[in-house]
């Protein structure tokens, strides 16, 4: 059967949206198939994102929006799958899009008809927490912006067939059914929440003032029911003291919840914590845990900030028992400490920070797609692919294969794209339409007439400046022919306004005042451009961040300020001008600095696509840390898995594999690589070209300093005590084996978890009790961090015998030479253990000085602790900020072998999206030289961290610089410091930004 | 132009200085942000004008701040090794240093013009460091140095 | 030895020295000085033939930095068919220093340069003169046993030599033409190799003891009298702008008028625009119709960047100037911290 270059995505969360933007960037058509009537998923429903504190629908709306308008993705929502048939490469999918009785061609969104309904009904969005009518969109910064009419509960009055200027209503509007032809199909239909069920001993369903995570969420949100005013539901009081209680449905053997861990609450309760404290000063959260499983990156440090700068309070302990005292309605918690009282406390509001559950249609769909599910009902994926599920040519990403968080899910979701551009690619390109964009507007040399559109961001902005006012004022300012506000400036209706705007108003300037440029100016300019305008032709006043959110008591000087504010992007817009974005070409190679199992999964796909590969290795053998390591905790068997990896890239014609290699030098910018490596025992050089780069560089296990490792020869690392079961014996003869967890990680020094330790520890705890079942193993940890489905190997850990004692970081276990190992317990006794071998999990390090050198060659930053930093933490975990680089395995920060393949894969999938292109437009704000004024000193070429100038000699001015466009970054050092004002920077001109000090008064 | 009179500084114990801030769009523009999305509060003195790095802020623009009658000027960068564009950051540096000195050479009062570096990760900084900002150049008083008398 | 006598033998000594450089056909033309038309002025000539090497002449009145006349070369250092010529460049140490810092500014190739070098004596403080002698009309002007003579219609006045120097000339420490090893082939008569200049630069610190509003005060008040007319800026080497910024507009940065806040503003961003690059040959104050002495503006310059950066301009054409380079590791005590 012939391959179709077409994908269907099921489920339209964080997730499903990447992968189809990943998927549609590279030349595919996407069908997206979402069952809700919006899309984003869980995302959307937040507040906040940890660890960054990020404002979840600010950073995943410009993205919705941008998933929502793309030219190669056919978006369909309230949809079922009916049925499947074929195979990889070429399958039909049925698909039912059920009726919204509302035609999502005509509706505009505007909402009318919502307001009329009479019938009030449950609105999914806000948890149970606030009432909507029965023809209602989710949410106000829904996308699609359509409404719908939940025929559930509606009596069939016809007021909003009435209303409905644009005849939208079609009562009998029928589903409609279709036939699907994709090459490959990505599920990513997300989770459900664990619903503790009525009367437990939680209480919830029984106690009004007892949430779930999800409900908290929605209170802290300022698009909430309180309107992000943190109250409780019984008299909407503000709660002071506010209990989360961990793992509710989760690390449960009881039968009521699932066994596994979520492996998020712990990162999500923290961050409702800070937050519901950050929103009202007053609340003091406690949280109870079992173990805090901050596992990610920089996790542990938003922990730890957590508890010293907004006071969360953590008790290691699994509530009992929750009683409401009915005259207050607080909640009266039984719980037991670590030194074994029994306490009662009384708590004003009690948060269940609930566990993930798979999907409800888990079942439903993998029946249909003939897919299989685990023994949790997860999908069952390949143990070290886990974006594959058992059956080809369909893909799993998010937490329909296991919980996880946004990051992991993106990442996840670019790696089930990359996955399918290796079984698709030859039909790449065949199926996708170009975007078709009106032509620009011709606007040079005409008066300004400036648009300002002020978003009142729900109650961020509304809330704490006179956002009335200001729209006023702006039309006040000269040349501004119209000013508005929007509850949501980013959201898709509002798109829409601005380019009716444009129209209505001839507008050839536009300013939004809302949040911040650096995530929303690309989204508006999107826009614009849509509407004919060059999208340069736009400017941001940032009135939330740096005005609304930082003056949150003074209403008048966060107006006043918001109008100064607005009247400079004025000032500045008047200046601004049409730029023209260059066109690169791109060289279709690519770039892998790292053998390691990253490095080897990146390589052999772009290999596969038919992209020559160069893959640099600085020791002689590819295979990187991945070959002191002979299972994962699952059974997947890694010395066979690389040997296969190394096999293959060496049969592979079209991958360069540099041996004993470092790099010289990578010169010149996204699509246009042009690299030096020396290489092999005689340090031969070779040049190449490539188009995208993929770091891949790996980190080193910590040699430690202390416990004597280095010194008795019995103290040994994880990595030693796994070949020492895998290939000797010795295990046989012994009696007792200690393990310390987290030697070198989560200290002062590297306060950051390691991340693999704990299951690393875990698994040869379990193998070496199976080859000696005798032996007596001890496990001294702080927490145990086996989160997803590992949790189960801690049981049968726990089940055979291994014995685990907590100890704290403050008293850390102590060895004589005799190998004695005291250990202090969390009861505050002392405990002596005698052990043959004192294995010690020591942390993972970046290596900082060859990590640096690389940054610096790539113009890539790292983090405080030395490894890369990507992008964005949440939404872009696999790009760098310079374009073109991508960041793969635990040079990024540690993690298990299946999320290194994970990010390989992902990274390949976001460097195709440049691959697949032959050229792309390169950054338009640029330095521009005048060359009449320019008198050639040199001065610039010295200062341009670029080698972007050179010096040249012009027929008419002499000796003049000149800059390459492509390799400026428009940082403007060079105009800086120039003497005559011969450089300007295109986007911040020296005009623009006097008008902006000037627009003073 | 607005300025107050040298009577109305010392009466006016309510007198808020107007700074203008050139902030570099990769650390301290997203620190400014950052300080937004954690709520620090700080003095509503400052006016932000996003530039792509220190290096890009020209001296004219600072001098011009100040004969415009701004009561301050800010300038803001990446720590020296965190700049977005590699040295940009320590090309302003050497700028920034001479110039402090030759403005001060000239009679401009020492915090009339303010040099800092903030990260993006340091929200607290930023606040930090605006509100030390606004309280030296609330102790200097208006600018009016540069008011022409015609 | 008087400064007469002095003189006589820097003279001799340009002489010889620009005769050889004819006869051996080294140079196509050499600018130095010669006997001005007014009394208390030198005037710059241009030579093109052994037997005007006479007309030039040294004696104290020599004000100009004839490097100006290298950046833009005028027409007459350009042939049409052999291109730049080579010039030999009659230079007292900061003339020198020009012309070395003007090749690191890539403004003039050092190979067809030659600096004819001496000892400098210093120039005299035009200005001081012509204040003391009022509005009476000067006839002649000529130095004798360390005394400046000045003769006018109806008197005959002289002023000790030494406090009567141009300010910068009193504290030079540049007298040679500074000269390096790559520049063996450039420097041809009296140059010196000067591997670090230390000054204390006291004249500097005593005005950093005042106030910021005693500095605005003096600095006002010693500039409040400029007409910008911008000879100053005309006689400077290094500015050579093709348009300077006061003559800029889209935007027009500053005002242009007399008012104080634009001139202030004049000089302040001249002063920017001179860090590192003032050679102190103190052209700018000598020609100043109306006497006003940017001294101690551009002492501070020469102070700022010798403190911070350990440089001096015009010593070294490999040497980055300070704006064109920067370290990792550089003070900061002016930046804001936290408390």
């Amino acid at each position: 059967m012939e391959k179709v270059g077409a994908v269907m995505v099921v489920g339209a969360g964080i997730g499903g949206s990447q992968t189809s933007l990943d998927l549609a960037d590279s030349g595919y058509k996407v069908y997206l198939i979402e069952s809700s009537t919006s899309i984003g998923g869980v995302m959307a429903q937040l507040d906040k994102t940890f660890p960054t504190n990020d404002c979840a629908m600010c950073i995943v709306s410009p993205k919705l929006v941008e998933t929502g308008r793309h030219q190669n993705i056919d978006l369909s929502i309230n949809c079922v799958i009916e049925d499947v048939s074929g195979e990889a490469g070429n399958f039909i999918v049925k698909v039912r899009k059920k009726s919204l009785f509302i035609n999502p061609d005509k509706c505009t969104g505007c909402g009318v008809c919502g307001r009329e309904c009479p019938i009030e009904a449950i609105d999914i969005f806000n948890e149970k927490l606030a009432k909507y009518g029965a023809t209602s969109v989710k949410y106000p910064q829904a996308v699609p912006l359509l409404y719908a009419i939940n025929r559930e509960v509606c009596i069939g009055c016809g007021i909003c067939y009435g209303v409905c200027k644009a005849k939208a209503v079609e009562y009998d509007r029928e589903d409609e059914v279709v036939d699907i032809n994709v090459g490959a199909v990505v599920l990513s239909p997300g989770f459900d929440e664990f619903i503790p069920e009525e009367a437990n001993l939680y209480g919830y369903g029984k106690y009004k003032n007892v949430v779930t995570s999800i409900e908290f969420e929605r209170i802290l949100s300022a698009s909430g029911p309180y309107s992000g005013r943190v109250l409780r539901p019984s008299d909407g009081d503000i709660p002071e003291k506010v209990a989360f209680l961990q793992c509710i449905g989760s690390r449960d053997y009881s039968g009521v919840g699932k066994p596994y861990c979520s492996s998020v609450c712990c990162m999500y309760t923290a961050k409702e914590a800070v937050i519901a404290h950050e929103h009202m000063h007053q609340i003091k959260p406690t949280i109870f845990s079992m173990d805090v499983r901050a596992y990610g990156k920089d996790f542990d440090k938003y922990i730890i900030r957590a508890q010293k700068q907004y006071g969360v309070q953590y008790i290691r302990s699994r509530v009992s028992s929750i009683k409401e005292v009915p005259e207050t309605k607080d909640l009266r918690l039984k719980y037991e400490t670590q030194d074994g009282k029994i306490i009662e406390e009384d708590f004003h509001m009690v948060v269940l920070a609930v566990g993930l559950n798979p999907p409800d249609d888990a079942k439903y769909l993998a029946e249909k797609f003939g897919v299989e599910l685990n023994q949790y009902d997860f999908a069952k994926t390949d143990l070290l692919n886990p974006v594959q599920t058992t059956k080809p040519g369909i893909f799993a990403c998010g937490a329909f294969s296991s919980p996880k968080d946004i990051p992991d899910t993106v990442t996840q979701a670019s790696a089930a794209a990359g996955c399918v551009n290796q079984l698709l690619y030859e039909k790449k390109g065949t199926l996708i339409t170009e975007k078709s964009l009106p032509p620009e507007i011709f606007v040079r040399g005409q008066p300004p007439r400036i648009g300002v559109f002020i978003c009142h961001c729900g109650i961020n902005i509304g809330g704490f400046l006179d956002v009335p006012e200001v729209t006023r004022y702006a039309k006040t300012l000269p040349n501004v022919v119209m000013s508005d506000r929007n509850l949501y400036t980013c959201s898709a209706d509002t798109q829409t306004i601005i380019k009716e705007k444009v129209q209505e108003y001839n507008l050839n300037r536009v300013i939004v005042a809302s949040c911040t440029p650096r995530t929303h100016e690309p989204l508006f300019q999107e826009t614009i451009r849509e509407a004919g305008l060059n999208r340069y032709l736009f400017q941001m006043a940032n009135i939330r961040d740096q005005c609304s959110w930082v003056h949150m008591n003074d209403w008048e000087a966060a107006t006043n300020k918001a109008k100064d504010l607005v009247r400079m992007a004025v000032n500045k817009a008047r200046q601004i001008e049409p730029i023209e974005r260059i066109k690169l070409s791109v060289t279709p190679k690519a770039l892998v600095v790292g053998g390691g199992i990253s490095g080897m999964v990146a390589a052999l796909n772009f290999a596969s696509q038919e992209y020559e590969t160069y893959l640099v290795e600085k020791e002689k053998e590819l295979g990187g840390f991945a070959k002191h390591i002979y299972h994962t905790l699952e059974g997947a068997d890694i010395q066979v898995y690389v040997k296969e990896l190394i096999d293959k890239i060496k049969a592979n014609k079209n991958i360069h594999v540099f041996t004993e290699a470092q790099m010289e030098n990578i010169d010149g910018y996204i699509g246009n690589f042009k690299s030096s490596v020396i290489h092999g025992e005689k340090k031969e050089r070779t040049e190449f070209s490539h188009g995208v780069v993929v770091v891949a560089t790996g980190a080193k296990e910590y040699q430690p300093k202390e416990f004597l490792f280095g010194q008795n020869e019995n103290v040994i690392l994880q990595s030693e005590f796994e070949r020492l079961l895998n290939e000797t014996d010795q295990i046989k003869n012994k009696k007792s084996i200690v393990m310390i967890q987290c030697v070198g990680s989560r200290n002062d020094e590297h306060p950051y978890c390691s991340k693999m330790c704990c299951a690393e520890a875990i698994k040869n705890a379990l193998l070496a009790k199976e080859l000696n079942p005798d032996l007596e193993v001890t496990i001294l940890f702080r927490d145990i961090r086996t989160y997803g489905f590992k949790e189960q190997y801690y049981r049968k850990a726990r089940e055979a015998g291994v014995i685990f004692i907590q100890y704290d970081e403050n008293n850390p276990p102590k060895i004589n030479s005799d190998l004695k190992v005291e250990v202090l317990t969390p009861r505050n006794d002392k405990i002596y253990i005698s052990t043959d071998w004192l294995v010690l999990s020591a942390g993972i390090y970046s290596d900082r000085e060859e990590n640096e050198e690389l940054a610096k060659m790539l113009k890539i930053p790292l983090n405080d602790d030395s490894f890369f930093l990507e992008a964005h933490v949440k939404l872009r975990p696999v790009d760098f900020a310079t374009e073109g680089v991508f960041i793969a395995g635990i040079a990024h920060c540690p993690k298990t072998i299946e999320d290194s393949i994970s990010q390989a894969n992902a990274a390949v999938s976001r460097a195709c999206t440049i691959l697949s292109k032959d050229e792309i437009e390169a950054e338009g704000k640029t330095a521009r030289i005048d060359i009449t004024r320019c008198i050639g000193c040199g001065m610039c070429i010295e200062n341009c961290a670029y080698n972007a100038i050179e010096l040249v000699d012009d027929r008419r001015f002499g000796t003049v610089a000149s800059i390459n466009q492509v390799l400026c970054k428009g940082c403007g050092a060079c105009s800086g410091n120039c003497r005559c004002s011969a450089i300007d920077i295109l986007g911040f001109t020296g005009e623009q930004i006097f008008e902006m000090i000037t627009g003073r008064i | 132009m607005t300025v107050q009179t040298e009577e109305s500084k010392s009466s006016n114990e309510d007198w808020k200085p107007k700074i203008i801030a050139f902030l570099c769009n990769w650390c301290s523009y997203a620190g400014a942000d950052l300080a937004g999305v954690s709520r620090i509060q700080y003095p509503p003195s400052i006016r932000i004008v996003r530039v792509p790095c220190s290096g890009r802020v020209n001296p004219y623009f600072i001098i011009k701040s100040l004969t415009d009658g701004w009561d301050g000027v800010l300038i803001s960068g990446c720590h020296p090794g965190d700049c977005h564009y590699l040295t940009g950051n320590l090309v302003a540096r050497r700028r920034f240093a001479i110039l402090n000195e030759l403005l001060q050479f000239f009679g401009i009062e020492p915090g009339r013009v303010n040099f800092m570096w903030a990260s993006a990760a340091e929200g607290e900084r930023f606040a930090m460091l605006v509100r030390k900002a606004t309280s030296i150049v609330k102790k200097l008083g208006p600018n009016n140095k540069f008011e022409k008398k015609w | 030895m008087g400064i007469d006598t002095e003189n006589q033998e820097i003279e001799n000594n340009i002489k010889k020295i620009s005769l050889n450089l004819f006869k051996e056909n080294k140079v196509d033309l050499i600018i130095g000085y010669k006997k001005g038309t007014l009394p208390l002025m030198a005037q710059p000539i241009i030579i093109d033939k052994e037997e005007d090497v006479d007309k030039l002449v040294w004696n104290n009145l020599c004000y100009v930095n004839l490097a100006k006349y290298l950046v833009p070369r005028i027409p007459k250092f350009v042939d049409a068919e052999k291109g730049n010529l080579r010039v030999g460049v009659v230079s007292k140490g900061c003339v020198g220093r020009a012309l070395i810092h003007l090749a690191s500014e890539k403004q003039l190739n050092l190979e067809e340069i030659k600096i004819i070098g001496f000892s400098c004596n210093g120039v005299i403080n035009r200005q001081r003169i012509e204040q003391e002698i009022g509005q009476k009309e000067i006839r002649e002007v000529f130095v004798k046993d360390d005394k400046i003579h000045v003769k006018g219609k109806d008197f005959e006045l002289s002023f000790p030599y030494e406090e009567y120097l141009n300010e910068l000339c009193k504290v030079c420490k540049v007298k040679s033409p500074p000269i390096t090893a790559e520049l063996s082939d450039v420097c041809v008569g009296e140059c010196q190799e000067y591997s670090s200049i230390s000054d204390d630069f006291n004249d500097v610190s005593d005005f950093e003891l005042k106030t910021a509003e005693e500095k605005w005060e003096y600095v006002k008040n010693s500039l409040d009298i400029c007409t910008r007319c911008y000879a100053c800026r005309e006689a400077c080497p290094m500015c050579y702008c093709n348009l300077c910024f006061v003559d800029q507009n889209k935007p027009v940065w500053f005002g242009k008028t007399t008012d104080t806040s634009d001139i202030m503003v004049f000089h302040l961003i001249r002063a920017m625009h001179m860090a590192g690059r003032c050679v102190g040959c103190g052209a700018c104050s000598s020609v100043c119709p109306v006497g006003i002495d940017l001294y101690l503006i551009n002492r501070k310059l020469e102070e700022i960047v010798k403190r911070r950066y350990e440089f001096t301009s015009g010593l070294d054409p490999k040497i980055l100037p300070p704006m064109m380079s920067y370290e990792m590791e550089e003070s900061e005590e002016f930046m804001l911290e936290e408390d």
